[in-house]
């Protein structure tokens, strides 16, 4: 899965909007067997939250609704009383959520821990909420993919059925649905390390006698099994945008960092890159009120009337956003600073990878001035705007311009030589919240980096604000800079390349051939190299 | 028109070109103007308010109201706006005041013209309602 790195951060970013931090109002609890020696990442996270506490905070009477497919409710956070299913379908990379009944090491103890249940007040009440005799109910079992027979599935249902549901069994959406998680140990791609059927039809026994790494039973929050139907990219179609160009976001990397920014219901959100409008596109979609800039005019304007950054908003029924073309290298010459407007800054910034990064200005010491009358019609030049200085003019935007506590978010190409630590770009006043990779090639990945403003900033300290930027100094900034570089060096490592190079050479030339051959025919000249046979 | 440049953006808008401490707040020729109504949240418009210069708010209503009167259409009015903003005895702000600046801030827009600056009369353009801050590579 692509987007391992980000789970934990979107997750706490989308809680903290709410108030809730993990270690302080829910514990983090330990999944079954979490000491046994399975090397990868478990899909699960076990989420413990003190029952008094739970009540005040969430509506737990409305935990079966069924998660709006209503656009617009994607920013709407009822920040009064959220259900818990409400609160986590924010997170892009969360598919579902169970109120647990209970866990094990097998089934046995699993349905052990689910009877306990009845002996606790809170017990008690959770058990309760679902012995409507007019609820219907069903039991789900999901075995991540491990094959079992019917009769098979019954009888791991037969192991709760002392729950004593009252309600009619409803195979679809019914009421309450509970599921079954028997979980076992997973291959990179997702598949089980241990089939029971490796060749179809004849059981592996050494398999199959394996135990599971753990048993989970509980109730579906939000009235569906798999929310990735629902409030999502699916749903949203952001694949369709009317407009979209060589470097506009993937969909769901732009839904992961608008979480990470904290982006709600009228947060106010800059893009300073804004280039196709993708990521603040998303931020609308949250809810936010978007302003973004731009200095390449054409990319702004889109290609045509029914491509642009504000048809695309258009598409989805949103309030247009404010566009300004200017220069992030010069925003307080564009810009008043003397009070932060900013809730979030979320941005891909130009690398010069495949969108090349400008900025205003001649590389001239001292450049020709413009006559008056020359003025209205000149044409402003623009000179190379090296990233170690986007980054460095970033943060410092970022840093005077966003009010307390709120969020930077961008996208930094690094190679695997990256160390987050020493190689990210820092400053006086942002704090850094996280960092999470994105592996793209076998040299390159993306990291993207949340920030949060935590000290107001002195106009005064300019200066030593950007000249800190970097930490190991040049360094650091060389590593950023180079990165288009690199890439080239190590592409023309890898094999075939040499073999590659000259194909593509030979087929350059045979083109420019074929074309200078066109034109000499075209204009009536008889080439000397025809193979002419009889008479012309 | 497809794009268009509201007030609020004008209003923490400015122009430092070489020369001039005076840049703010820039004059507007507004050669064309646009109403677009827009879903009212008054929660929003209360955000807003510390973060808006309001004398640049009434200077900038100064600034195009002749060409409203010609480009709005009829059942528009500018909104009369007070000389400050306040809130009442509740610690409130009044919701009609809160219905005319949202008008004012979101809902009117230039759509061609110039931003002009004050001290050296440098004009920068709004073409199809993009306004194009970009310095001239003697004014840095």
């Amino acid at each position: 899965h692509v987007h391992l790195d980000f789970q934990r951060p979107e997750l706490e970013s989308v809680l903290s909007l709410h108030d809730i931090k993990i270690g302080t109002d829910c514990l983090d609890i330990p999944l079954p067997r979490h000491d046994s020696e399975y090397p990868h990442k478990r899909p699960f996270l076990i989420l413990s939250f003190d029952y008094d506490y739970a009540k005040r905070k969430f509506n737990l009477c409305d935990e079966d609704e069924v998660l709006s497919d209503d656009i617009s409710r994607l920013s709407i956070i009822d920040k009064n009383r959220p259900t818990v299913a409400s609160v986590l379908s924010r997170v892009t990379l969360i598919r579902s959520a169970l109120e647990l009944f209970g866990v094990g090491i097998s089934i046995d103890t699993c349905a052990t821990d689910v009877g306990m249940l009845w002996k606790g007040i809170a017990g008690k009440e959770i058990l309760s909420r679902c012995m409507e005799e007019t609820s219907s109910w069903s039991i789900q079992i999901h075995t991540l993919g491990t094959k079992y027979k019917r009769e098979e599935q019954n009888e791991m249902r037969d192991r709760f059925a002392f729950l004593n549901f009252p309600g009619p069994v409803k195979i679809k959406d019914p009421t309450n649905e509970f599921l079954l998680i028997r979980e076992v140990e997973l291959d990179e791609k997702g598949t089980p390390l241990y089939p029971r059927y490796p060749t179809k039809d004849i059981l592996n026994e050494e398999n199959d006698s394996r135990p599971p790494l753990g048993v989970y039973f509980g109730r579906i929050l939000g009235g569906i099994r798999d929310w990735r139907g629902n409030n999502r990219l699916e749903r949203l179609s952001l694949k369709k945008r009317s407009y979209l160009g060589p470097t506009s976001m993937d969909a769901e990397l732009s839904l992961i960092m608008t979480n990470l920014g904290k982006v709600q219901k009228n947060s106010f959100c800059f893009e300073p890159f804004v280039g196709t409008g993708s990521i603040l596109l998303t931020c609308g979609l949250r809810g936010g009120y978007c302003c973004g800039a731009d200095l390449d005019i054409r990319v702004l304007r889109g290609r045509n009337e029914n491509e642009n950054i504000i048809s695309n908003f258009q598409q989805f029924n949103l309030v247009r956003p404010d566009l300004v073309r200017s220069d992030n290298s010069l925003y307080s010459r564009h810009y008043l600073t003397d009070k932060p407007m900013y809730d979030a800054i979320i941005t891909d910034p130009p690398y010069g990878i495949r969108a090349g990064a400008r900025k205003s200005g001649s590389k001239l010491e001292h450049p020709r001035p413009v006559s008056e009358d020359q003025r209205h019609d000149h044409i402003a030049q623009t000179q190379v705007y090296h990233v170690s200085d986007v980054m460095a003019d970033l943060l410092n935007v970022a840093a005077r311009n966003l009010v307390i506590g709120g969020r930077l978010v961008y996208i930094i190409p690094s190679m695997t030589d990256f160390d987050a630590k020493t190689d990210l770009p820092r400053h006086d006043c942002l704090k850094l919240v996280n960092v999470c990779y994105q592996p793209l090639q076998v040299e390159l990945g993306r990291r993207v980096v949340t920030m949060e403003k935590v000290v107001e900033y002195d106009p005064l300290q300019k200066d030593k604000y950007l000249s800190s930027v970097w930490v190991n100094g040049q360094q650091s900034a060389e590593k950023c800079a180079r990165i288009r570089e690199r890439l080239m060096e190590a592409v023309k490592l890898k094999p075939g390349y040499e073999e590659k190079a000259r194909y593509r050479k030979q087929k350059r030339v045979e083109t420019r051939e074929a074309k200078k051959r066109a034109k000499r025919e075209a204009k009536g000249i008889i080439s000397l190299n025809t193979n002419a046979t009889g008479s012309d | 028109e497809i794009f268009k440049m509201r007030l609020l953006t004008h209003n923490y808008m400015q122009s430092t070109v070489k020369g001039t401490e005076n840049g703010y707040p820039l004059q507007i020729e507004a050669d064309k103007i646009e109403y677009e109504e827009s879903p009212f949240d008054p929660d929003f418009v209360i955000a807003l308010i510390p973060k808006i210069e309001y004398k640049t708010i009434l200077f900038a209503v100064q600034q195009i109201a002749e060409r409203c009167s010609t480009d709005l259409p009829s059942e528009i009015q500018l909104p009369d706006l007070p000389e400050t903003i306040e809130k009442d005895d509740n610690s409130e702000y009044d919701k009609e005041l809160l219905k005319k600046l949202h008008v004012v801030l979101l809902d009117i827009h230039v759509v061609q013209g110039h931003l002009v600056c004050p001290g050296t009369g440098r004009r920068f353009k709004i073409t199809q309602g993009i306004p194009n801050m970009i310095l001239h590579e003697d004014e840095i």
